[in-house]
């Protein structure tokens, strides 16, 4: 395919990294934070803004961060705040920072952690905000609990309100919050997803026997997830009926470890992964899927889900992030540290 | 009259008219009403005014004076004096037709006189003789009545012993009826019997108390006789059917209940039918189409029942082919069957057309040609999926050398020469000559090569759900299936996927070859899409589920794989690694796994192919890994001088690495085998990126690539590739880890060589 070609390269990144993500709560322009993951250097968080010409990538903030991010999400109602996980040695780490006032000068001052998330004993894996907006929750997740905490920005605290246990589950790998309903929280094991119900603290269904990396709520049709696998591919799936995957669409060629719907076309995925290949997707499901494919159903059928296939990287990919302000476009960062915006406009048209 | 000659010919009329009108007015006794219709049909005047006073002259308002004056002012003198020579000659003519008439009237008048003197004359004598003769009359009269009264007596006496005679001659017949009955018997004319018998019996109906007893009795017993014989008659069927249809029409007067008879007979019928059911040698369908014949003419009601039975017959035949059919015979006995029957249905439908045998045969027996081709390529599905199943799962733990290699054969050849087995018999469907299959013969080619299209559509979806695959599959057919997808054994899945290949390349081309040469033509229907058998559709078909399953053969090996590495990875802690002292185990493990793979690998797909390696190799592992990578170097240099040159380097080997991993998989042993190895590296080192390691974790992970990149080498041939993949996971276990210092060179040689040492000793006791 024809590639990164027409991609805007990010090249600030100094150290492999595998965090991005988009800040939605800033409203006037297209900006993702990045985060670095370099062992033995000191590691950054970068502010990367799309300059008003969308001609470039720039880098609209640089801070230090004390240890290696593995996770990294931006507090959808605020677009200062953001969540990291970290590791430093053997001892695991999740905080909320905040990016102080830069009054134009951006080198490098010092990130301020509004609290941390620290009764976790185990890996922590990931902090999930509520996707949609202000929601004093939050919620984390380590290798064996799933803690949901109430925040208190302006007091600079969080406390935990509750804690679920996976008991004899394998180790969690990470989870998502359902925007349509927020009581309720998807988790992922290395061969299983489970649903939550954050009231209860119960696991209510899941999915077993699957190998998934990652778990992406659709945000415009409640019960629909996809899900990113072990098996080269993602899966979409209703969570009302589990035996069978909705659709399976095998694209990679070797793990893949991200998805992500597009927030405002919901039929749009994004998915990437080990193979280093972000592939845009094209696939309806639910309601509007079993109306026309029944009775015309090799044309619909036919249509070739995978709308393109991004080559050009040179290391697996850990993170891709659409951006809210033009969902047209997404960001995706691989392990060298390189990112890349790109346009779906062109293939958005085509349909 | 001679100046009025010359005048036109309507002059003439008009005077003609005139006298007659005249001549009428004299005749009529109202002159009114003639003066009335005489002028109403007068010729048209030339005007009006004028004319009438000069037409009026015959009127009997006629005015003379008016007359003249009129006339003599219109008219001028010579006119007048025309007119006046006209009238002369008029009233002469007049004159003399009046004359004529009175001489005319005068003598008939004369006659009239004469014949009433004549009429006077000849009436005085005839008085006298009406009279002579009313006397005579009268005396006849008197005379006849005298003689009638004489020979009235005599009259009455006759009649009365005429009588007594006609009741003694019946009464003689009756008697005599029993010895002619029997007389009829003797000389078998029952007919004449049955005729004496019918008349007599109102007589015995009415008087057979009395002394007639013993006479009926004697002809009731000859008649019964008579019945007898007819039955007997009715019941042999050496008789002509002439004579049998009499007996029943005799039987039917004597009031004998045939309808039982019929019953019974159509019974034996029946049962004879049931008969030759059974066993077809006992007697021969001429024969059964003989007695339809002669059943029909005897009952000429019982047509329905014949015909009933007729298709039953025909039915529970057609009934025991079908069942046949299940069996599986060959195609030659199906058709023999299907002949025979064919012509019995014909030789029958001769006797009853109404039964429609013919139609119903074909019917019939096109529905069994059809459900034969159905079975027979239902079996053959079955016998592969037989051969599929059976092999593999003997040979699933112990890999006994070359079982799966002979199991991949017969598949093979099963396949192959199922199809061609298949083909063969079909061909001897359509081969005949008779009626029937050319009538069928457009049909059967094309259910022959819907029978292939559905065949391999099936077979790859059966193809499918052996694998486990396919989620639909499993969730139509659920129960059995869904029990057997969690133990597919990935040789069979391989080894679907080069069966797949086969066929695409080998059993595909050969029966569209067959076809065209032996089941070209058809196409009675019209088909919307072309001819019923796609070749070019199904390879597709095959092609796509060759690499699906070659495919998923890979992902299942790998994720095994991947198990294995995660455990590995995950359940120590690496930050707290102790220094490494042997290879670990699990390199043991993942070596095991891979001659798993190579020895399925090796004894199913086709071993090649040096050159096609060479022809790569030289291409891409020495030449081409330093060339890329330095453009690269030189491409990239101008973008990212940021870039320290520890991810320089990273980078050029990352896009070398791009290139080679990830290629296309390919039907051969090389190609699976190191798409297997590779995409384990890859999650091998994709794991290795996950954890942090300290200076042991990180030697221990060197220890063990270093011992893997000699192994390996035996497996496979790309070794660039292998050596650089694990050099990778060398790579990123120096980045993950937090104090990076290599084990030195002869502590690594020497526990590679204990480790080496080791599986020597222990391979002997092994085998």
């Amino acid at each position: 395919m024809q590639g990164g070609s027409s991609g805007i390269v990010y090249g600030g990144l100094k150290y492999q990294a595998r965090c991005i993500a988009d800040v939605r709560a800033d409203a006037g322009s297209t900006t993702f934070l990045a985060g670095t993951l370099s062992l033995k250097e000191e590691n950054e968080v970068h502010l990367i803004r799309l300059s008003p010409a969308e001609s470039e990538l720039v880098c609209d903030g640089l801070f230090y961060h004390p240890n290696e991010i593995w996770d990294l999400k931006s507090c959808p109602f605020d677009h200062r705040v953001f969540s990291t996980v970290y590791t430093s040695g053997e001892s695991y780490g999740a905080s909320v920072w905040k990016i102080p006032e830069l009054y134009g000068q951006s080198n490098s001052p010092q990130l301020e952690k509004l609290f941390a998330l620290d009764d976790h004993m185990g890996k922590i894996r990931c902090v999930l905000w509520w996707p949609l907006g202000k929601h004093d929750k939050l919620i984390s997740i380590d290798d064996r609990n799933i803690f949901l905490w109430n925040i208190d920005a302006s007091n600079k605290s969080a406390k935990v309100i509750s804690q679920g246990s996976a008991d004899m589950l394998p180790n969690l790998r990470g989870g998502a919050w359902d925007p349509h309903n927020h009581n309720s929280v998807a988790t992922i094991t290395d061969s299983s997803l489970h649903c939550w119900d954050l009231r209860f603290m119960k696991k209510s269904n899941a999915i077993e026997h699957a190998h998934f990396r990652d778990v992406d709520y659709n945000p415009k049709k409640q019960h629909i997830i996809a899900t990113a696998e072990d098996e080269f591919g993602i899966c979409l799936w209703d969570l009302r009926m589990l035996k069978h995957p909705l659709k399976n669409l095998p694209g990679h060629s070797h793990w893949t470890w991200t998805v992500r719907h597009n927030p405002e076309h919901d039929q749009l995925i994004l998915s990437a992964g080990t193979d280093s290949t972000v592939n845009l997707w094209f696939a309806k499901v639910g309601t509007d899927e079993s109306g026309p494919e029944s009775p015309s159903g090799s044309p619909t059928r036919e249509q070739e889900p995978l709308l393109n296939s991004y080559t050009d990287y040179e290391d697996s990919i850990y993170g891709i992030a659409w951006s809210s302000h033009d969902p047209s476009l997404f960001a995706s960062l691989s392990y060298d540290g390189r990112v890349v915006l790109e346009s779906v406009k062109p293939y958005l048209q085509r349909k | 009259m001679a100046t009025a000659g010359g005048a036109a010919p309507p002059a003439m009329d008009d005077k003609a008219r005139r006298t007659r009108d005249l001549l009428a007015s004299f005749y009529n006794t109202d002159p009114s009403a003639a003066a009335a219709a005489a002028p109403s049909p007068a010729r048209p005047s030339p005007t009006a005014a004028s004319a009438s006073p000069l037409d009026s002259i015959n009127s009997t308002s006629f005015d003379p004076d008016i007359y003249m004056n009129v006339l003599v002012q219109q008219s001028n003198l010579e006119g007048l004096l025309q007119r006046h020579v006209k009238m002369a000659a008029e009233i002469k003519n007049l004159d003399t037709d009046l004359q004529m008439l009175v001489y005319e009237n005068y003598n008939k008048f004369i006659s009239a006189t004469d014949t009433i003197k004549r009429m006077k004359t000849n009436i005085v004598g005839m008085e006298a003789n009406m009279e002579q003769l009313l006397s005579k009359i009268t005396s006849v009269q008197s005379r006849s009545d005298t003689v009638n009264t004489s020979l009235f007596d005599k009259r009455e006496n006759i009649e009365k012993l005429h009588r007594t005679r006609n009741l003694l001659r019946k009464v003689q017949f009756i008697y005599d009826l029993p010895t002619r009955l029997n007389k009829c018997i003797k000389t078998e004319a029952y007919a004449d019997a049955v005729r004496f018998f019918t008349g007599a019996k109102p007589i015995f109906e009415a008087y057979g108390d009395t002394s007639f007893q013993d006479c009926k009795k004697a002809s009731e017993e000859a008649i019964n006789l008579v019945m007898q014989h007819l039955q007997a008659k009715l019941y042999s069927d050496s008789e002509p059917i002439e004579a049998r249809a009499e007996a029943v029409v005799l039987l039917k007067q004597l009031n004998f209940p045939v309808d039982n008879l019929k019953s019974n007979l159509l019974e034996k019928l029946e049962d004879c039918l049931l008969n030759f059911q059974n066993d077809p040698t006992q007697a021969s369908i001429g024969d059964i189409s003989k007695t339809f014949r002669a059943y029909l003419i005897i009952f000429p009601d019982s047509e329905k029942r014949l015909i009933e039975l007729a298709q039953a017959l025909f039915s529970n035949r057609y009934e025991t082919v079908r069942e046949n059919l299940r069996k599986r015979i060959p195609s030659i006995d199906l058709l023999a069957m299907l002949r025979s029957l064919w012509e019995d249905s014909t030789s029958i439908d001769e006797v009853i057309p109404e039964a429609a045998l013919p139609a119903f045969s074909l019917e019939t027996t096109r529905d069994i040609i059809r459900q034969h081709i159905a079975t027979a390529f239902l079996h053959l599905q079955n016998e592969i999926s037989d051969v599929l199943v059976r092999t593999p799962s003997t040979s699933n733990e112990k890999l006994e050398e070359s079982q799966l290699q002979t199991a991949m054969e017969t598949s093979k050849i099963k396949v192959l020469q199922g199809c061609i087995d298949l083909l063969q018999e079909f061909h001897r469907l359509i081969d005949g000559n008779t009626e029937l299959l050319v009538k069928l013969r457009d049909l059967i080619i094309d259910w022959v090569q819907e029978g292939f299209q559905d065949f391999f559509q099936k077979l790859d979806g059966h193809f499918h759900m052996l694998s486990g695959r396919s989620k639909s599959f499993s969730q139509e057919s659920s129960g059995m299936e869904s029990v057997q997808i969690d133990k597919v054994s990935t040789a069979l899945v391989l080894m679907l996927a080069q069966l797949c290949v086969f066929i695409e390349q080998t059993a595909i081309p050969k029966v569209t070859e067959e076809l065209a040469s032996s089941f070209s033509g058809g196409g009675t229907h019209s088909y919307e899409y072309g001819p019923p058998f796609v070749p070019g559709e199904i390879c597709r078909l095959y092609r796509s589920s060759g690499e699906n399953f070659l495919h998923h053969y890979i992902n299942m090996k790998t994720q095994k794989i991947s198990k294995l590495l995660n455990k590995r990875f995950t359940t120590p802690v690496w930050i707290k690694h102790k220094e490494p002292r042997e290879v670990n185990m699990f390199v043991d493990l993942l070596l095991l796994e891979f001659n798993g793979v190579v020895s399925e690998v090796k004894q199913i797909l086709p071993g090649l192919i040096r050159r096609h390696r060479h022809s790569d190799s030289t291409g891409s592992t020495t030449s081409s890994r330093s060339n890329p990578m330095r453009e690269d170097m030189l491409n990239r240099s101008n973008t990212h001088r940021s870039r320290s040159q520890f991810l320089e380097n990273h980078l050029a080997k990352l896009f070398e690495q791009k290139m080679e991993i990830f290629t296309k998989v390919e039907y051969t042993q090389e190609s699976v085998i190191s798409a297997v190895l590779k995409l384990c590296l890859k999650s091998l080192q994709e794991f290795v990126r996950l954890q942090t390691f300290n200076r042991s974790g990180f030697q221990q992970i060197q220890l063990d690539m270093e011992f893997l990149k000699s192994s390996l080498k035996e497996f496979v041939d790309d070794e660039a590739a292998i050596s650089f993949l694990l050099k990778e996971v060398n790579n990123a276990a120096h980045e993950r880890c937090l104090d990076p210092i290599p084990l030195e060179p002869p502590i690594l040689d020497k526990l590679i060589n204990a480790k080496l040492a080791k599986i020597k000793d222990q391979s002997p006791n092994m085998q």
